[in-house]
């Protein structure tokens, strides 16, 4: 579904990405994990098409994203970390705006909204404007934004920030039932034990690079250490102290 | 297309929504108020000057035809230049684009739509101030109902090919400029207002006007004007449309009108096809944050204000080097810069000697308006500047609020901060422009001493007021004063300054008067001067101390409300 090819990203003299190399098959919940500054949310950014890669290239299910992007992008929900809302607008008019873009019909607006909202617990806000939305109720409503337009892909960073313990354990179950149904999620995080719980496969990322991919067993294998956690292991392959 | 006008939609119900809150009505009949009699006042100045015009034999209506040509190349001028930096924000610094970026939507759609938006952003006002110019004319000749027409028609494809033009010039720039370069393009674009504002000011030599014995050479002057009027300028096809119709040639009016339309049409298509090569690469590119234009050393600021006490201090350190590190702000200082210079270029030439009525009184009557000029720069400066400094913490102003300092210690913090640059700054203006106004000593000091109350006041009015009209929201400094608060700023400070000088312009007289006369003052004349200074005195305090203590209770009401 995803695939990266010797993808790079210079900001000066900072390499935020470089060369990834890295496949996402379909169905699968691949977990992108790393350090503060590796490089995740850049990976993101250019898989969703915000930003031109400086080298290599991004293809979305055989779609190149710099030569059809729209093609590309309408394949995608994209859950960004710090995403922007009209905070002018009520929450139903935010929908809307989107569905248009995506070219959703009226009745399947209509029904995947209704569904989406009461499935994040806003249907009794939708009608007010999104400054008075709280942080967390913003994020339900960007993940309802993403989920609007049925996406075989999905791409989220950091996804459970500012959510509550409900809405945590809703959205993992969500995760896991579209990823049943063949959805693709490629989704980067801090939480280990939400990749642990969750991921097929983890691929970490340090300094710009692909250190490690694999399902946990395999990372754990990779890192030579017996029994122990994701935790370990995300210390021990990037090599920093574990703090005490 | 039908996407680029989805891509509308928000800011349409942005606009709608925001629009029916209930406090805005009284704010918006003052608005339409004030907007309708500067309107007014345009409609009548231009209706003067021309009746005046029609008046004076064969010039008559070469003046007028004059006057018209040069309206329309500073219309188009000043849109190209507004264009340049609403398209500039639109394109690359809007806060939704990384929103729409995502949505499958190509990017010349996106471009095509930040575009619409930037056209009616930088034209409407223009094109608003400038209609009762075009009406006026329409009554002064006499016009039948096609000029009116033909004032829409020519307008609307001048807007466009502005801000097509604009655009195309910014998506090339963006290109072209090093990817760290791109934030300090506004100082390039500064530079360039400033260098072409001079030009402009040279090129019409308005001092020449003063000077009736050139009426003869006014005639080569007003002939020289046409110079830039080439055939090829999009504002000549206009000002040959409106001319046309102004004498009845239909045909041609329209023939002129159908030439600016298809520039416009060609316009549009070709930055439609520029933007689909390169606008997302320039904005990806734009993406990459900034590189420091200047580099600072820590310790430097901080040893510089290490009498002040911890966190005031802290503020101070960090209150400078963000503005000095904002290079948003170069362009509005170098604005103001081109502002003084040509104001104070206007009295270095102003022909004073040869003036008849060159008296006491004359000079006296020039040096207060000289005052009254100054403290104008004062406080336009005063709004750019120190007004929105309390809006711009915007999302970080939480820092403020659980700082260990109590909010009125920041709003001084402030005060001084703004306090200090600006009072040398108008101080050297009233020096410099006295000197070139051969002021008499004791006005020197006089304005001297004036000018050294008169910015704590206008200061604290900026801060005070900021403060009470904060927007945390606003994503360009720019805006902010254009607001409400804004609003009741200028008002207040110009009410504050007009107050000042007529209470001190009065006993001047008296005492140049009476020393002209060479009488002594009368023990009543002497009590009112004094009691005149003394007002003005206890006028300007108030005016330091009052609007920071109105901004501390509103502002802290307003955080504790939450609403913003
Ligand atoms: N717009 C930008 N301009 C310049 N450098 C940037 C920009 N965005 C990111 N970087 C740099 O690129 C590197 C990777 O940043 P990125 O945001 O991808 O990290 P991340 O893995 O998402 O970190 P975090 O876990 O903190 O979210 C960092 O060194 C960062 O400083
Ligand atoms: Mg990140």
């Amino acid at each position: 579904m995803i695939d990266l090819i010797n993808l790079s990203k210079h900001f000066g003299n900072i390499k935020a990405v470089d060369r990834l190399n890295l496949s996402v098959s379909s169905g699968e919940l691949f977990g992108f994990i790393g350090p503060n500054g590796a490089g995740k949310t850049t990976t993101i950014q250019m898989i969703g098409g915000l930003l031109a890669p400086s080298e290599g290239s991004v293809m979305i299910d055989g779609i190149d994203m710099a030569k059809e992007p729209e093609k590309a992008k309408r394949k995608i929900g994209l859950i960004p970390d710090r995403p922007f809302l009209y905070e002018k607008l009520t929450g139903i008019e935010f929908l809307k705006f989107t569905a248009d873009l995506y070219e959703i019909g009226e009745e399947v607006f209509l029904e995947n909204t209704e569904k989406l909202l009461n499935m994040f617990s806003l249907i009794d806000r939708a009608h007010e404007l999104i400054e008075s939305y709280s942080h967390g109720m913003k994020q339900r409503l960007i993940m309802s934004a993403a989920l609007l337009h049925n996406p075989p892909l999905i791409v989220v960073d950091e996804p459970m920030v500012g959510l509550d313990p409900k809405g945590i354990k809703m959205v993992k179950n969500l995760f896991r039932s579209l990823v049943k149904k063949g959805t693709t999620i490629f989704m980067s995080t801090h939480t280990l034990r939400l990749a642990e719980d969750v991921c097929d496969r983890i691929g970490i990322i340090n300094n710009g690079k692909l250190i490690a991919t694999g399902t946990i067993n395999e990372l754990k294998h990779t890192a030579q250490i017996g029994e122990a956690d994701l935790e370990r292991v995300f210390f021990q392959l990037t090599e920093e102290e574990i703090p005490l | 297309m039908k996407q680029a006008i989805i891509l509308l939609n928000p800011r349409l119900l942005s606009f709608k929504n925001k629009g029916f809150a209930k406090d805005r009505s009284i704010r918006l009949i003052i608005f339409a108020g004030i907007g309708l009699s500067f309107w007014a006042g345009i409609f009548a100045i231009c209706y003067r000057v021309l009746m005046y015009f029609q008046r004076v034999e064969d010039l008559g209506n070469i003046l007028a035809y004059k006057l018209l040509s040069m309206v329309l190349l500073i219309f188009f001028s000043l849109l190209i230049f507004s264009s340049i930096l609403t398209s500039l924000s639109n394109l690359y610094m809007s806060k939704d684009l990384t929103l729409v970026h995502s949505l499958p939507v190509s990017s010349e759609k996106i471009f095509l739509a930040k575009c619409i938006e930037s056209t009616i952003d930088s034209s409407w006002m223009v094109v608003v101030y400038t209609i009762p110019v075009f009406i006026s004319y329409g009554i002064v000749f006499k016009a039948g109902p096609f000029f009116y027409m033909d004032i829409v028609l020519s307008l609307f494809p001048l807007c466009i090919i502005a801000s097509a033009l604009s655009s195309i010039m910014v998506l090339v720039v963006v290109i072209i400029l090093p990817a760290s370069r791109i934030r300090s393009i506004f100082v390039f674009l500064g530079l360039a207002l400033l260098i072409i504002l001079y030009m402009t000011f040279r090129l019409l030599r308005p001092e020449r006007l003063v000077n009736p014995e050139d009426f003869a050479s006014l005639l080569s002057y007003m002939d020289n004007l046409s110079a830039p009027s080439s055939s090829l300028l999009p504002s000549t096809w206009a000002f040959d449309s409106l001319k046309a119709a102004l004498t009845g040639d239909v045909s041609y009016a329209l023939f002129n009108v159908t030439l600016s339309i298809s520039c416009a049409v060609f316009l549009i298509f070709l930055s439609i096809l520029i933007a689909k090569a390169i606008y997302f690469k320039g904005f990806s590119k734009s993406q990459a944050s900034i590189v420091r234009l200047f580099q600072h050393k820590r310790e430097r600021l901080d040893k510089l204000f290490s009498f002040l006490s911890g966190p005031t201090k802290s503020f101070v350190v960090k209150e400078i080097k963000t503005f000095l590190r904002d290079q948003t702000q170069w362009s509005q200082i170098f604005l103001i810069g081109a502002l003084i210079v040509i104001y104070t270029y206007n009295f270095s030439v102003l022909p004073i000697e040869q003036s008849p009525i060159k008296t006491v009184y004359l000079q006296n009557l020039l040096s207060f308006l000289n005052v009254a000029l100054a403290a104008f720069v004062l406080i336009s400066v005063t709004a750019r500047f120190a007004f929105p400094s309390i809006s711009i913490e915007g999302s970080s102003f939480w820092i403020v609020r659980s700082a260990p300092i109590p909010i009125r210690t920041f709003l001084w913090i402030k005060f001084f901060i703004y306090l200090f640059p600006l009072l040398i700054l108008s101080e050297i203006l009233i020096v410099v422009t006295n000197l070139f106004l051969n002021v008499t000593p004791f006005m020197m000091y006089l304005s001297i001493i004036t000018i050294l109350f008169m910015t704590p006041g206008v200061v604290s009015l900026g801060i005070g007021l900021g403060a009470a009209y904060p927007d945390f929201n606003s994503e360009n400094p720019a805006h902010i004063v254009t607001g409400f608060g804004g609003l009741v700023f200028m008002i207040i400070s110009a009410a504050y300054i007009g107050a000042v000088i007529v209470l001190e312009a009065g006993p001047v007289y008296t005492i140049f008067m009476s020393g002209i006369r060479g009488e002594s003052l009368s023990y009543f004349q002497l009590l009112w001067i004094i009691g005149s200074f003394f007002t003005a005195f206890v006028i300007s305090v108030l005016a330091i101390i009052l609007p920071i203590r109105f901004g501390e209770k509103r502002l802290i009401a307003h955080s504790s409300t939450g609403n913003s």
